[in-house]
């Protein structure tokens, strides 16, 4: 391998695996064989090494000093059973149900007394109600005058061959 | 969203009962609260470094990391100990980083102004122009604490998937087997992500190689 040669992208990431030590031994043999015939990836593998312990300036993030015990308190919150009365709303949303309660209530009471109370009027219009068909064809019960005067008519057959025809 | 325990591993489910974390989550399971107790206090300051470095905000990092928490609390009934704890609990993280990357983006947030947020090392926003001094002038004498700016703006120029396959292996040690179990993918996938993460620092970081000795 000359040593200007630059590597590919299959050479780099063993490179990466190699530093990690994550290659079997036969590809490690390689990558040594390559490292040593290439100035290249030494100073690939040099770099790679270098920025990766510039890692180690990273700071450890450290929890709060009561993040166990908050999260231990958030999981009972999390956990308690939920119990209606013990809800800060419980109180309003009891005033607000017996405001309802009492309303519905009001609403039946005069619902109920109008049914009974409106049979205790009469009504005018409902004796024209039940007699509307009488009225609707009383100028015909009118020119018929007498029902004996049908009954005769019924019987003289007058209609029967109108009928027929 | 990762609420139950993860999948069956190639090991022999037993090998997981000796992980003194798993025995904790057991008794956990069976309800102790005191175990549960002692596995926050363990995992803590583990969590939220591995959140403050994903969100660069220190209280988003403690609430996202009560959340893992309360995520693992909640799912204790169901607990089968097929995976180390800690596997658990960091897939449980990577799934709630990424949600909280994905409704980030998505509520589009603005900033809040210089001076209102601090980190965890006591960086004010500010001295983000502090590290982009730096990179103007990247042969002159950097102290800790300059080079710590430049390397986080280093971190941050990761995507999320790179930056926490970057910090899994940096600061939890992890394998890649470990991470590729953590974090759902294959093997050659973390091998390829922590490839181009490396890469992408080292242009970043270069510079300041000599500086930083």
């Amino acid at each position: 391998m000359e040593k200007t040669v630059r590597l590919n992208a299959d050479q780099r990431e063993d490179l990466v695996a190699y530093l990690d030590g994550e290659l079997p031994d036969e590809e490690v043999q390689q990558i040594d064989h390559i490292i040593a015939r290439s100035e290249v990836a030494r100073h690939e593998v040099e770099a790679l090494a270098r920025t990766w312990e510039m890692l180690d300036v990273l700071p450890s993030a450290k929890a709060s000093d009561d993040f166990a015990s908050k999260t231990m308190t958030n999981l009972k919150v999390m956990e308690a059973p939920f119990i209606l009365e013990d809800q800060w709303w419980y109180p309003y949303l009891r005033r607000a149900g017996v405001i309802c309660g009492w309303l519905l209530c009001l609403g039946l009471s005069g619902w109920l007394g109008f049914q009974i109370t409106r049979h205790w009027v009469p009504n005018p219009h409902d004796e024209l109600l039940k007699d509307l068909p009488v009225i609707e064809n009383l100028d015909q019960y009118q020119d018929v005058r007498e029902i004996e005067f049908l009954n005769l008519l019924k019987q003289s057959s007058v209609f029967d061959d109108l009928q027929e025809k | 969203m990762v609420l139950t325990t993860p999948p069956p591993a190639n090991v022999d489910e037993s090998g997981f009962l000796h992980d003194p974390e798993v025995q904790l989550m057991l008794r956990v399971k069976q309800g102790d609260d005191e175990a549960f107790t002692t596995l926050v206090k363990t995992y803590q300051d583990r969590l939220a470094t591995i959140f403050f470095h994903m969100t660069q905000n220190q209280e988003a990092a403690e609430d996202l990391a009560q959340d893992v928490f309360m995520r693992i609390y909640r799912a204790r009934n169901g607990y089968q100990p097929t995976a180390r704890f800690s596997t658990w609990l960091f897939r449980i993280a990577n799934n709630l980083a990424i949600n909280s990357h994905r409704n980030k983006a998505r509520r589009k947030e603005v900033p809040l102004p210089a001076g209102e947020t601090t980190s965890v090392s006591g960086v004010r926003p500010e001295s983000q122009a502090l590290a982009d001094k730096s990179a103007l002038m990247p042969t002159r004498q950097i102290d800790k604490h300059e080079l710590q700016l430049v390397v986080q703006k280093a971190i941050e120029q990761l995507n999320e998937r790179q930056r926490l396959t970057v910090l899994l292996h940096k600061f939890e040690g992890m394998s890649y087997s470990e991470i590729a179990e953590t974090m759902e993918m294959t093997v050659p996938a973390v091998k390829s992500i922590l490839s181009r993460a490396r890469d992408t620092l080292r242009t970043a970081l270069e510079p300041y190689m000599q500086m930083g000795k």
